[in-house]
């Protein structure tokens, strides 16, 4: 089975928005699925400048899925949907 | 061509203040340095106070420009005021004025003889002697040099070339030829020592001499250094136009010399052109900055606002030694010489949302304001261009 990519944005909006407080998921998710999932940072996912009057950061890519205003909670459940759990 | 110039001082023992006193002072816009060391009579805050206000005065004088470098060490040489106690002048001096063609004009008053290296070896330069027509025992000598790439010069307190005064080996002290000796062996050991490392050297081993390596002067050693300089490349932000990131990144990729980016756009668009993958590491945040990433040929990859707003205030504040992505670009920033910066100037509409922290800040001002510190400050030359 493929691999669930994790894309954490680090760009300058994220991070004020609260990607900071991601690190969670950066020790959290290896513990829980092992090696079925790959979380890293990306220095930016490009997307706030195309959503910005909505603006939802930050930003999390889960493979191709994007989640918008991203908490660790929204970010694991969409980790579960991807695995079918 | 770049001067590498740094000094590197002890107290004599015993004394809670510096008596020798070095001042150097660099002039982008006149691709100029001058730097003026002097050591005052005595020992301690007395000493301090005469070699301060010396160095400041002829520095402040030679900077005008507005009479030449002779002159002003001849008149500062006539009005320097005699010691009470030893009936004698009450600094003494050493005045260089260079420029980035290597030409540099020096006056010496009172010091030690400067050393000259070339290729090794010791040259020995032609100069004026200039008697005072007020004081019978003062005579400045004023020399007019052509420096190469590679050349050296080194100045130095008598509390240099009379370290050891009366030992069992040295009955006379270091003198010149000991300090020929010191320096011409450390070059031949590392030919590409910089100014700080070889001014520091010479002190350690002039101290290691004395009796119980207890200075009984004080002690500088200043070292001059003509070389290439050490160039870097800051690339922040995405230029106005996206159709010219091809032309840009072209540059970026042919730059000689140590290669920054700062910025999450940037950063990508550059990987996008030059087709290098983007690896990060296994962290969000350290010290409350996004983490760095690394990009194959790039040699520091950060955040753009937030880290560069950081790193301006280090620059600032004098702190140096930071173990983040804005600590991490203070070194790579003062590990240069020559500093360029690639400023793109498209904004991005979400940086402008009221939510964000007022911190946030354009980064043309940014960059506007690491120029002048890092001019200033730091005595760096930067060059901006924005696109």
């Amino acid at each position: 089975m493929a691999k669930v990519n994790v894309k954490v944005c680090l760009g300058t909006t994220c991070f004020v928005m609260g990607s900071a407080n991601l690190q969670e998921l950066i020790e959290l998710v290896p513990r829980k699925y092992g090696d079925l999932v790959d979380v890293a940072g990306s220095p930016c996912l490009g997307l706030c400048s195309i959503d910005w009057e909505f603006s939802k950061a930050p930003y999390v890519k889960v493979d191709d899925e994007v989640i918008k205003e991203a908490t660790v909670e929204k970010v694991l459940a969409a980790i579960d949907k991807k695995l079918g759990k | 061509m770049f001067i590498d110039i740094d000094c590197n001082q002890v107290k004599k023992y015993n004394q809670n203040a510096y008596g020798d006193y070095f001042v150097s002072k660099r002039y982008p816009d006149e691709e100029r340095l001058v730097a003026v060391l002097s050591d005052g009579l005595g020992s301690g805050i007395k000493a301090n106070i005469l070699s301060c206000m010396t160095a400041t005065m002829l520095l402040k004088f030679v900077e005008g420009d507005q009479i030449p470098i002779k002159d002003a060490a001849e008149i500062v040489m006539n009005s320097l005021p005699i010691c009470q106690v030893r009936k004698i002048s009450y600094s003494t001096f050493s005045i260089i004025d260079i420029n980035d063609d290597g030409l540099a004009k020096i006056v010496e008053e009172g010091n030690p003889d400067f050393l000259w290296i070339k290729n090794g070896e010791v040259m020995v330069p032609e100069y004026d002697s200039i008697s005072s027509k007020t004081h019978k025992n003062r005579c400045m000598k004023s020399y007019r040099i052509n420096l190469e790439l590679g050349d050296r010069l080194i100045f130095c307190s008598d509390g240099i070339t009379q370290c050891g005064l009366g030992n069992e080996k040295l009955k006379l002290g270091l003198r010149r030829e000991g300090l020929i000796k010191i320096v011409l062996s450390k070059l031949e050991e590392e030919p590409d020592i910089s100014s700080r490392e070889l001014s520091e050297y010479i002190v350690r081993q002039a101290k290691n001499i004395e009796r119980d390596r207890n200075p009984k002067d004080d002690m500088s050693a200043v070292v001059l250094y003509c070389r290439e300089p050490r160039k870097s490349l800051v690339f922040t932000g995405p230029p106005f136009l996206q159709n010219k990131d091809p032309e840009y990144v072209e540059i970026f990729k042919n730059f000689k010399g140590k290669k920054a980016i700062c910025g999450g756009t940037t950063a990508n668009l550059v990987s996008r052109e030059l087709n290098i993958p983007i690896t990060m590491d296994k962290t969000i945040s350290v010290g409350k900055l996004p983490s760095c990433s690394y990009m194959e040929g790039v040699d520091l990859v950060t955040e753009g606002i937030l880290t560069l707003t950081q790193t301006l205030e280090y620059l600032e504040d004098g702190e140096l030694n930071i173990d983040n992505a804005a600590g991490k670009l203070v070194k790579f920033l003062l590990d240069s010489d020559c500093i360029y910066f690639m400023v793109g100037a498209k904004l991005n509409q979400a940086h402008y949302n009221p939510s964000l922290p007022i911190e946030i800040e354009i980064r043309k001002n940014i960059i506007k304001k690491m120029k002048i510190i890092l001019q200033d400050k730091y005595y760096k030359k930067v060059s901006v261009q924005y696109m």
